[in-house]
């Protein structure tokens, strides 16, 4: 039997066999055992899904883009699929009165209950006349659709601290939700553009447990932003071992070799990129040869620029690295020896000739 | 008897054995960090790369054992009469009769203490097992610190040792040595107990304190 509630579902819904699929990949970017996939699935596929209420601000839309246009339909329709996206400037067909009446039906209809997820950031200088949609600002308009929600996700560096609108000289005064609003519960899911899967397992993670993920002291969830890109970059090694490329395109580079000289600020970047890659290609910057920027770090316009001139005080292991270190202290030692034994050998002939001239002297 | 000193060790000699024994006792230390290491995790934030530092310990250890094993190769050639290969390798017939005096003094059969300023030839003998096993090292060690070039993927293709192998090998012969530092310390108790004649002080001075030779 046909549910009659599958009439209303969104034309784009997966395959089984998608949808499974996607819920596993979000499992274990969750850091969950596959036990807890069934739980994941149910959840996702409850037939009351939460409402998700998607402002944007001053934004490129590349977060959108990158979470549904991505090379990956299974995961965009995943999570059209998983949530009920009732109003999103960029991707709902009603524009003017109609979009408006949207937006209060869904605020009126999910009071408390929906979920906001904020693309972009907040002007906040001159009472935000900077950016405004439907004779509003975006600071009155995140008041009041994030004011009443059950929880905000910020989705993107712009919306987590501000991005490249608060970029010096932050003309506008731009910040991130979670400096604007009080009282409401603020995901980061930074990044420029973050990964679909932090997203996403971010959504399922509220919906599986009926509260977010833990998060760090930039409230970021721990299970896409807990470590390093550095300490599970697929080049550390090389890092480690002292072989950098020194420009691009050098034999370094060309030999896959740490792009730390080059300007990767993977030191000092948290976030899963090594670990889940972008759009099912299996890639990330690095893989392809072009250092980290630092992304999903607050500011990062400020404070990861130059991108392509080495990051400061970043301890290399024995400051060269340890085998080009060693090779240096080796090439010193083999040096002196080979001196040494130059200096006896000479000695050695010298007195042999002083000898061979006084016994000649002798035969006289 | 007459005693008195004689030169017998050049300068280089004995910086050779001091560079040899405190790079291979670094090496064998950090070498054996490496085939299984620990970690104190309250101490990462001083020292951030235990194993790292620890193969760069090594690494450097190793030039400095690869520099003083040339030397002594050098100095078996070049050096003084006593640190000469024939001097005291047993192949002479010279040495070989010093093998076996040598030989049956330390099984306690003869009493008369060997008559000979350098290596007697038993002792000889292992400081050449001691120089082959060193250079087995050398090679290895080198195979492992550039699994990438040619050259040394070129001589494990030689000897048909893949890394995997070059590795075992490398960590086997480790004991070696520490085999050869045990029995190297007792011999050298034992002779200046029996025989004072400053073996240990000639790695010092160069200087030993002996009575009349054999020829
Ligand atoms: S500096 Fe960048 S490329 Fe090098 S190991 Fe760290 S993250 Fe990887
Ligand atoms: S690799 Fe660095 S710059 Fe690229 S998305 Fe990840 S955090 Fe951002």
């Amino acid at each position: 039997m046909v549910s009659p509630y599958s009439q209303f579902r969104p034309s784009f819904r997966c395959s089984r066999r998608s949808f499974l699929k996607g819920c596993g990949m979000v499992a274990a970017a969750l850091g969950l055992s596959s036990e807890m996939v069934p739980s994941l699935v149910e959840a996702a596929a409850s037939n009351t899904r939460p409402s998700v209420i998607w402002l944007h601000f001053q934004e490129c839309t590349g977060c959108s883009e990158g979470l549904l246009r991505a090379s990956h339909p299974d995961l965009a329709s995943l999570i059209l699929d998983i949530i009920s996206l009732d109003y999103h400037e960029t991707v709902m067909a009603a524009a003017g009165r109609q979009a408006e009446e949207a937006l209060k039906s869904a605020l009126e209809k999910g009071r408390g209950r929906y979920i906001c997820v904020v693309e972009g950031g907040i002007p906040t200088k001159d009472g935000g006349i900077y950016c405004k949609i439907a004779g509003k600002t975006a600071l009155e308009l995140l008041h009041e659709v994030a004011g009443p929600a059950a929880a905000v996700i910020a989705i993107g560096t712009c919306a987590s601290y501000g991005g490249i609108q608060a970029a010096h000289p932050n003309p506008t005064g731009a910040k991130g939700v979670g400096d604007i609003l009080e009282g409401v519960p603020v995901v980061n899911v930074p990044g420029c553009p973050p990964n679909p899967i932090s997203f996403l397992g971010t959504v399922l993670h509220y919906l599986t447990f009926k509260r977010l993920p833990e998060c760090d002291a930039l409230g970021r969830p721990l299970f896409a932003y807990g470590r390093k890109i550095h300490d599970h970059c697929e080049r550390r090694p090389h890092f480690d071992e002292g072989r950098f490329a020194e420009r691009f395109g050098d034999e370094g580079h060309k030999s896959g070799f740490c792009l730390y000289k080059v300007g990767c600020k993977g030191p000092s970047t948290y976030s899963n990129c090594p670990a889940v890659r972008f759009n099912d290609a299996g890639v990330w910057p690095v893989y392809t040869g072009h250092g980290c920027v630092g992304c999903t770090e607050p500011g990062f316009w400020d404070t990861m620029t130059p991108f392509y001139e080495r990051l400061p005080d970043v301890p290399i292991p024995g400051d060269r690295g340890i085998v080009s270190s060693a090779e240096g202290a080796g090439k010193t030692v083999l040096g002196v020896t080979a001196a040494a034994m130059a200096v006896h050998a000479a000695v050695g002939i010298g007195k042999r000739l002083v000898k061979g001239s006084s016994k000649e002297k002798k035969g006289e | 008897m007459e005693y008195r000193h004689y030169q017998v060790w050049g300068v280089l000699m004995r910086l050779y054995h001091w560079a040899f024994v405190l790079s291979m006792g670094t090496l064998a230390v950090t070498g054996l960090y490496i085939h299984s290491p620990w970690s104190l995790t309250f101490l990462e934030d001083v020292r951030r790369f235990p194993v790292a530092e620890m193969r760069m310990l090594h690494f450097e250890a190793a030039y400095v054992f690869i520099a003083a094993t040339l030397l002594r190769v050098y100095l078996c050639f070049f050096g003084s009469k006593y640190e000469r290969i024939w001097d005291f390798a047993p192949v002479t017939p010279r040495n070989v009769k010093g093998f076996f005096m040598a030989l049956g003094r330390y099984l306690y059969l003869v009493d008369t203490p060997s008559r000979r300023l350098g290596h007697n030839p038993l002792a000889g003998l292992a400081y050449i097992l001691t120089m082959a096993v060193a250079l087995f090292q050398v090679l290895t060690g080198l195979m492992l610190l550039y699994p990438e070039s040619g050259l040394w993927q070129g001589m494990g293709a030689w000897l048909s040792i893949t890394q995997q192998q070059a590795r075992f090998y490398h960590h086997l012969a480790m004991w070696y040595f520490f085999l050869f530092g045990m029995l190297h310390l007792y011999i050298l108790i034992w002779n200046e107990n029996y025989h004072p004649e400053g073996l240990i002080s000639s790695m010092f001075s160069g200087k030993k304190f002996h009575g009349p030779q054999e020829g």
